[in-house]
């Protein structure tokens, strides 16, 4: 166990000298794996905290229902009754057609097509709102409303936050690509300076190899340096992260605060943190296993 | 403690470098290789040190079939074997000191014993005074006196030395005998290839000649062998 850390903490002291000794490189290394992660993490945050903010935007969710032109007042009580007493409905409006068009007269007495119209085009309609903010329990509240007697249409209020809520899914979903295709451009990278690294490192590992050093032994500080790198260009991704969501927050304050909400994005989201180190560790150190592995063989010792 | 039976090894694209090789050497033997340019002297020592492997026959490190061990201990095999390359294999990007400590490393010693060890070897070999001092500002006997003091530090039971006085002159090819002589004397199994005979001592030594990858003798030198041979007295 001893012997077996002895080894460990040497081939990463050999790392650190040789990374001091390459200092420029070992920077712009980490420097471009920093921002082949950056830019996927960063869209990342913005669809999340759209995401949030729409849901938040679903939580005063209204179903409009608009009833039939023809409907009768005593059906117009019924439904009434119906919603008072409906366990998913917190609270229901009724907007009489007389209403209705006394306040579209009033906010459109410029508008001289509406003021042409001599006869009232407009339903009785009921604004509910429901105590329910699952998108699926709503659904079918709406679906239930639409059966009701005398509904002509019953229609979600907030059907354009569901079409976003829909394309940031989409957005997700092509962040993951993304960052799946810059994963597989930061193995080539980490694998390509490893492998230069095993290049001028090529005589030590010749050497090793015929006096009895184990493929474990000689690719330690290989993968170490892969490990590091991971860990240093993640370190830089965060850092620069942080640094543009603090300015992009300056500008989401002024927006958000004309709709007087405190929506900010977050900057320090610690599980996205920490999967960002280790996705990034994970890379360097299989970019490296597999530049490492490959000179190994290449060099036909064995 | 090594056994070849009819060894044969054929490296690809090219002719038999060994034909039906049969010998064995024992523990704490000084043995000499010899052979032309060519013979397969490093062939025979690479063999040895599992470095490669027969494609015919069977060779026996401490009864162990070199073919058959598992790749994995294939590296343990090999620290047995201290290695003195015909190209020296020192590395030029770090000081002698660092050279030496190589070993040790792989086998796993740190710290201030592998200081303690390296610089004995250095001093063995009387190269102490140029630890910090790089490879390539040596001169050439020194080289190969570095190259031994890497062999030795491990403390390998068995030393196998590829024309360790190649170049050299017959006084430094004396130096690098007598450090072998020492070895020799504690214990340790010699074996030595040589293009020729020059650098055998005068007393009885053991000496396996090579012709075309054929194993020619397998006999004792006498000492008027010798003289005939070279004009160095030893
Ligand atoms: N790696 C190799 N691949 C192909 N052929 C090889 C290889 N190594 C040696 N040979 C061939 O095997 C034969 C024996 O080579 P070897 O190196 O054993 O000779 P040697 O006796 O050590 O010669 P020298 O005194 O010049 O060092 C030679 O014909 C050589 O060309
Ligand atoms: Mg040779």
């Amino acid at each position: 166990m001893n012997h077996w850390l002895n080894h460990h903490a040497q081939a990463f002291k050999l790392v650190l000298t040789r990374m001091r000794q390459n200092t420029l490189s070992s920077l712009l290394i980490s420097l471009v794996i920093g921002v082949a992660m950056c830019i996927p993490a960063l869209f990342y945050v913005g669809v999340d905290n759209l995401s949030t903010l729409t849901h938040h935007m679903q939580n005063d969710n209204e179903i409009s229902l608009f009833l039939k032109l023809d409907v009768s007042s005593e059906n117009i009580e019924q439904i009434e009754q119906l919603l008072s007493k409906h366990p998913n409905i917190q609270k229901h409006r009724l907007v009489t057609k007389e209403e209705a068009w006394q306040q579209l007269q009033a906010k459109s007495d410029t508008n001289p097509a509406i003021q042409e119209l001599s006869k009232n085009p407009l339903p009785d309609a009921f604004f509910i709102q429901a105590n329910k903010v699952e998108p699926e329990a709503l659904d079918s509240l709406r679906l239930e409303m639409q059966a009701i007697e005398g509904v002509d249409q019953a229609v979600f209020n907030a059907d354009w936050t569901k079409r976003l809520a829909v394309l940031l899914a989409l957005g997700e979903k092509i962040i993951y690509f993304v960052a799946a295709l810059l994963a597989i451009a930061l193995l080539v990278i980490i694998g390509n300076t490893v492998r230069m690294q095993i290049l001028t490192q090529k005589d030590e590992i010749e050497v090793s190899k015929l006096i009895g050093a184990t493929n474990s032994f000689i690719r330690m500080p290989f993968l170490y340096a892969g490990v590091l790198y991971g860990a240093f260009g993640a370190l830089f991704a965060i850092v620069m992260m942080a640094s543009i969501i603090m300015i992009f927050n300056h500008s989401v304050a002024q927006l958000s605060d004309l709709y007087s909400s405190d929506f900010r994005l977050t900057i320090f989201d610690s599980k996205l943190f920490l999967s960002m180190t280790g996705i990034a560790i994970f890379i360097g150190w299989l970019g490296s296993y597999i530049a490492v592995n490959r000179a190994i063989s290449a060099m036909k010792i064995d | 403690m090594i056994q070849f039976d009819h060894v044969t090894k054929r490296y690809p694209g090219s002719n038999e470098a060994l034909k039906n090789v049969s010998l064995n050497i024992e523990a704490g033997e000084f043995v000499f290789v010899t052979g032309h340019s060519g013979a397969g002297k490093s062939t025979l020592l690479k063999l040895i040190a599992a470095i490669e492997r027969p494609t015919g026959g069977t060779v026996l490190i401490a009864n162990q079939n070199i073919s058959k061990l598992k790749s994995n201990a294939i590296p343990y095999m090999r620290r047995r074997f201290g290695l003195i390359f015909q190209d020296h294999k020192l590395l030029y990007d770090r000081n002698c000191f660092e050279n030496v400590m190589l070993p040790l490393r792989i086998n796993g010693i740190f710290g201030t014993e592998a200081a303690k060890r390296s610089r004995a070897a250095l001093d063995k070999v009387g190269l102490l005074h140029k630890e910090k001092a790089m490879p390539i500002t040596l001169s050439g006997g020194e080289q190969q006196r570095l190259a031994i003091a890497r062999a030795v530090v491990g403390r390998p039971s068995i030393l196998i030395a590829d024309e360790p006085t190649g170049n050299l002159d017959a006084v430094y090819a004396a130096d690098i005998m007598s450090i072998f002589q020492a070895f020799h004397q504690v214990g340790v199994t010699v074996i030595v290839a040589t293009h020729d005979a020059t650098g055998i001592s005068a007393t009885q030594r053991r000496v396996l000649h090579i012709n075309q990858g054929e194993l020619h003798s397998n006999e004792v030198i006498q000492a008027a062998d010798h003289t005939q041979n070279s004009g160095y007295p030893i």
